[in-house]
């Protein structure tokens, strides 16, 4: 074993450390927190993307393969994004911007290590740590009631899911008597009817569920949404959804026997997709419209999980990075129409077309690639779910997730009226974007073609760590 | 990348004048907008001609598919960038060169944001010249739905009577039509078993099953029925064909309705034929009721562009019914009359486009003896009616007997019923030509001018292709039998 397998991790402890050091010992200082958080977040995604091909692991608990280091690089990618937007961290308390960084940092690190869990343990503990970075990073908007209650909710239902997901492991290792990930697998395959067993599994995978913002466990994401500061909501948006997706997959190969888990997975897919989407069409808050497009975007990413075949870990692989572009698209927006970090009404966004063409232009690409519009990579990851779900001859899924996308796409439509059609109604000055912004926003909608256009390049590394998975 | 090109890439390169076009549309700024007219007749000007030469160039004697282009795109997946161009294609991609260029002409006097129309206007069409020749079904999808998402932009901005509503109602029910074939199309393409997108490997016998083909038969005759205008699903259409702006309607009810009509043919009947046998009779029943449907809808509407789009339906009913027969004939009389009927019906959005704009209303009690104060302008619209009429000498003629001849050898009843419904349309027709034209004249618009010049061109084109293909049918004919025949042959018996 050498450390330098868990390079990535290391470099986010040491980010972490250098704004716990700020926090404690300096005056606030907005500019110097937010520089320093960029310079050490672009090397970070450079960090991680030279450890693409180690592998390796600490005994039975951590397994570092392409699998995880391919979600350690959206996470990274994740946090250099959601840093990029963080110039005018209005939402936050200047004296606080430290503790956010930290925070975040203390959460990316947690996901990473979570992501290459194999060991109950270290998936609690690590989903534990970034849990509760996640409900102070909630709260932390200053005075807002909304983001005291969205805090609040959040921390009592993720600590009721937390308490779910424990005994469901406790059952696990009941059952099995092994906290391992590939022993529990080698028992349920063996012990498939067991009831303990197969209880055991689904409590557990409430808690990534939730996560997930999968029905019904996405109860606290619109409130959640609506009253964070909108860089938070970012990436609550983005990165923890990447490494939900990873901890599920990694679950799925677990249950890939268990017909119940299958069917149950069925079920949720198809609620969350519907539930989600019909949800969607009366928000006005553009924030609880994306949430309520996270259940349903998180319903198609379930059907890639639940085909349990290497195509359908790859499709959800290949749809999950899309949707992390996507949705920080989107998120941008928000972040740049809300003034002082205040949340947006879908409506708005009127007259955005003239305010800023170049942000109206990237929502509009963010939209049609979350409604799955070709050429975009939405559309592509749609598209690799489905065939993935028809080669298990799931047609009626298909057909019902190609319903929803017809459902969301009204009101992902509705928002890109707003932005184009609409007029303000009194005149509102244009949106100044600094010239990162604009070059960030650029490359942003352009990967969002290339995945659709090319997705051989994404999909060929989803393909291969969907492997490795297996492996 | 594995690059095939038999010949130099003319279908790419007529994709390419859109894209191009597309483009420069974009880098010239708003305000000059004379010149964005200019470089957008000149680049559908290239595209016209291009897709003259494919018309002209098509070896007939040989036959089969031609102009091929493949280069291999997702390997994983076997998807292929795949051009190619037979009997089915070429009368609909010349098609689209003639309304794309006439719908730029129309378009000349627009004057509200000329730069956002014309760039959309070019992403629409070069979705439907993809549509036309792609031969691998995943582009196939992508082109079809490049072309679906424009229309709601061009109809809520530049479109009239309801514009959100039937903006919204077109986009979502051509997204439901989607949501049909998309499934349908992964099926097929996972259960031949790693053949890939490409359609003529695709159709080789034995890749599906009779009951997959009579499965996705169902899902894909629904899906690019509804753009079709299939009745019942056809109602997006009226309210889609009257809210949008003239030259959206010429290429809406001109060129898109027959996307869903190709469609049929190429994707549904050419991958599944059993299929097709076997849903044939319900085909026949619901273009039997379109056919009357539109008729007699049509007989009440008050508004001119209702009558056209309602005639729309009855009319497209006729290629439904001709696809219905599962004959040689029938299939040919199909695609003529969906070439005919496109051009036709350009014709007739873009002169109602014009009395429109000129007079601000499209009632017909409203208006009233336009022949005196119009009469070149006037004389657009009769001929476009007589054509739609079924008249011997326009191109209408000939598809619509093709069609009705087989049609009353399978189906009597069917091919009985629409004649009479063409009789009673022709009788309509006659009724709106009388009150628009001959009627009384409306003193509000005696100081109107007449249809300059400029704008008299793209109709005179229409009209000129109508009489050609009217009194030189073979000339279509021919190029279509080339396809039809040796595809029928091929068919299982």
């Amino acid at each position: 074993m050498t450390w330098i397998i868990a390079a990535p991790e290391l470099y986010f402890l040491f980010t972490a450390a250098v704004f716990f050091t700020f926090a404690m010992i300096s005056r606030p200082n907005a500019k110097r927190d937010y520089i320093t958080a960029l310079v050490l977040a672009l090397p970070a995604v450079l960090v991680t993307l030279a450890c693409v091909k180690l592998h390796g692991g600490f005994s039975q608990f951590y397994r570092v393969d392409l699998f995880s280091q391919i979600f350690k690089v959206l996470l990274a990618m994740g946090f250099f994004l959601i840093v990029c937007i963080c110039l005018q961290l209005h939402g936050i308390r200047e004296e606080r911007h430290p503790e956010f960084y930290l925070l975040l940092s203390v959460c990316t690190l947690a996901m990473m290590v979570l992501v290459s869990s194999v060991d109950l343990l270290t998936i609690y503990v690590s989903l534990e740590l970034s849990s509760y970075s996640l409900y102070i990073l909630v709260a932390l908007r200053k005075g807002n009631g909304h983001s005291l209650e969205g805090g609040i909710k959040y921390f009592l239902m993720g600590a009721a899911v937390s308490a779910i997901m424990l005994f469901g492991m406790a059952l696990l290792y009941g059952a099995c008597g092994e906290t391992n990930v590939s022993a529990i697998a080698n028992a349920l395959s063996a012990d498939i009817a067991s009831p303990m067993l197969v209880i055991g599994l689904m409590l557990t995978l409430c808690g990534f569920f939730f996560k997930l913002a999968v029905f019904p466990f996405h109860f606290w994401a619109p409130g959640v949404y609506q009253g964070a500061a909108n860089q938070v909501t970012a990436y609550i948006a983005t990165a923890t959804k990447a490494a939900a997706v990873a901890l599920l997959l990694r679950f799925a190969t677990v249950g890939a026997e268990s017909v119940y888990l299958v069917h149950i997975l069925v079920a949720l897919a198809i609620a969350s997709m519907t539930l989600g989407n019909l949800a969607a069409i009366g928000q006005k808050d553009l924030k609880r419209l994306l949430a309520y497009s996270t259940v349903a975007q998180a319903g198609y990413i379930l059907i890639g999980i639940l085909c349990m075949s290497e195509s359908g870990f790859a499709a959800a692989i290949f749809y999950a990075a899309a949707y992390l572009m996507m949705n920080f698209i989107c998120f941008v927006v928000v972040v740049k129409v809300g003034e002082q970090g205040g949340n947006v009404l879908v409506s708005g966004l009127a007259g955005l077309h003239r305010r800023s063409p170049l942000l109206a232009v990237s929502i509009m690409a963010g939209v049609f690639s979350l409604g799955g519009l070709p050429p975009t990579a939405g559309f592509t990851g749609k598209f690799l779910v489905f065939t993935a779900a028809m080669e298990k001859g799931y047609f009626y899924l298909v057909l019902i997730g190609m319903l929803n996308v017809l459902v969301s796409l009204y009101y992902y439509v509705l928002v890109v009226k707003a932005a184009y059609f609409l007029d303000p109604e009194e005149p509102l000055p244009a949106i100044e974007l600094s010239f990162p912004t604009k070059l960030l926003l650029v490359a942003i909608v352009i990967s969002l073609l290339v995945g659709g256009m090319y997705p051989d390049i994404f999909y060929g590394p989803a393909l291969a760590a969907a492997r490795a998975l297996a492996g | 990348m594995n690059v095939s090109l038999a010949t130099f890439p003319f279908l790419s390169a007529t994709l390419l004048s859109c894209i191009v076009g597309l483009v420069t549309i974009l880098l010239i700024p708003g305000r000059r907008k004379d010149l964005i007219r200019w470089v957008s007749a000149c680049f559908s000007g290239i595209s016209l001609v291009l897709s003259i030469y494919l018309f002209a160039a098509y070896d007939r004697t040989q036959g089969g598919l031609q102009f091929v282009e493949k280069i291999t795109w997702v390997k994983s997946l076997g998807i292929q960038y795949f051009n190619a161009a037979d009997g089915f294609d070429l009368p609909l991609i010349l098609l689209t060169g003639i309304v794309h260029f006439t719908g730029v002409l129309s378009m000349w006097e627009l004057e509200r944001r000329v730069k956002e129309f014309f760039a959309l206007y070019f992403v629409l069409v070069t979705g439907v010249f993809g549509f036309f020749m792609s031969m691998d079904l995943f582009f196939l999808f992508v082109w079809y739905d490049v072309s679906l998402f424009p229309m709601y932009p061009l109809i809520v901005i530049w479109g009239s009577t309801r514009k959100e509503y039937g903006g919204m109602k077109l986009f979502l029910y051509l997204l439901f039509g989607s949501a049909l074939i998309l499934p349908a199309m992964i099926y097929l393409f996972v259960q031949s078993g790693g053949v890939g997108f490409d359609i003529p490997s695709l159709i080789q016998p034995g890749t599906f099953s009779p009951f997959q083909q009579k499965f996705a038969f169902l899902f894909l005759y629904l899906g690019f029925g509804i753009l079709a205008g299939v009745w019942p699903f056809h109602t997006w259409s009226p309210s889609g064909h009257v809210a949008a702006p003239t030259s959206v309607s010429m290429v809406h009810a001109g060129v898109l309705m027959k996307l869903g009509a190709f469609g049929v043919l190429r994707v549904a009947i050419f991958l599944c034929p059993l299929g097709w046998e076997y849903w044939a009779p319900w085909m026949a029943v619901l273009a039997t009721i379109g056919i009357i449907y539109g008729v007699l809808v049509g007989l009440v509407q008050k508004d001119l562009k209702f009558v056209v789009a309602y005639s729309s339906v009855s009319h497209m009913g006729i290629v439904g019914l001709g696809l219905a027969t599962v004959t040689a004939e029938g299939l040919s009389g199909a695609v003529f009359q969906m070439f005919a009927h496109g051009i036709m019906t350009a014709l007739l959005f873009s002169s109602v486009g014009y009395f429109h704009d000129r007079t601000d209303t499209k009632s017909i009690p409203e208006l009233g003896g336009m022949s005196r104060i119009m009469p070149v302008a006037s004389t657009y619209f009769i001929v476009g009616a007589l054509a739609g009429m079924g008249v011997p000498g326009f191109a209408n003629f000939w598809a619509e007997l093709t069609v009705i001849l087989s049609s009353l050898r399978v189906y009597p009843i069917s091919g009985v019923t629409a004649i009479l419904a063409l009789v009673v349309s022709a009788l309509f027709m006659l009724r709106v030509v009388q009150q628009t034209f001959y009627g009384a004249t409306n003193e509000r618009f005696a100081k109107l001018p007449d249809v300059t010049p400029g704008l008299g061109v793209p109709r005179i084109i229409l009209i000129a292709t109508l009489l050609l293909f009217g009194f030189f049918p073979s000339l279509m004919l021919d190029l279509i039998h080339a396809s039809v025949f040796p595809f029928m042959e091929g068919l299982p018996k």
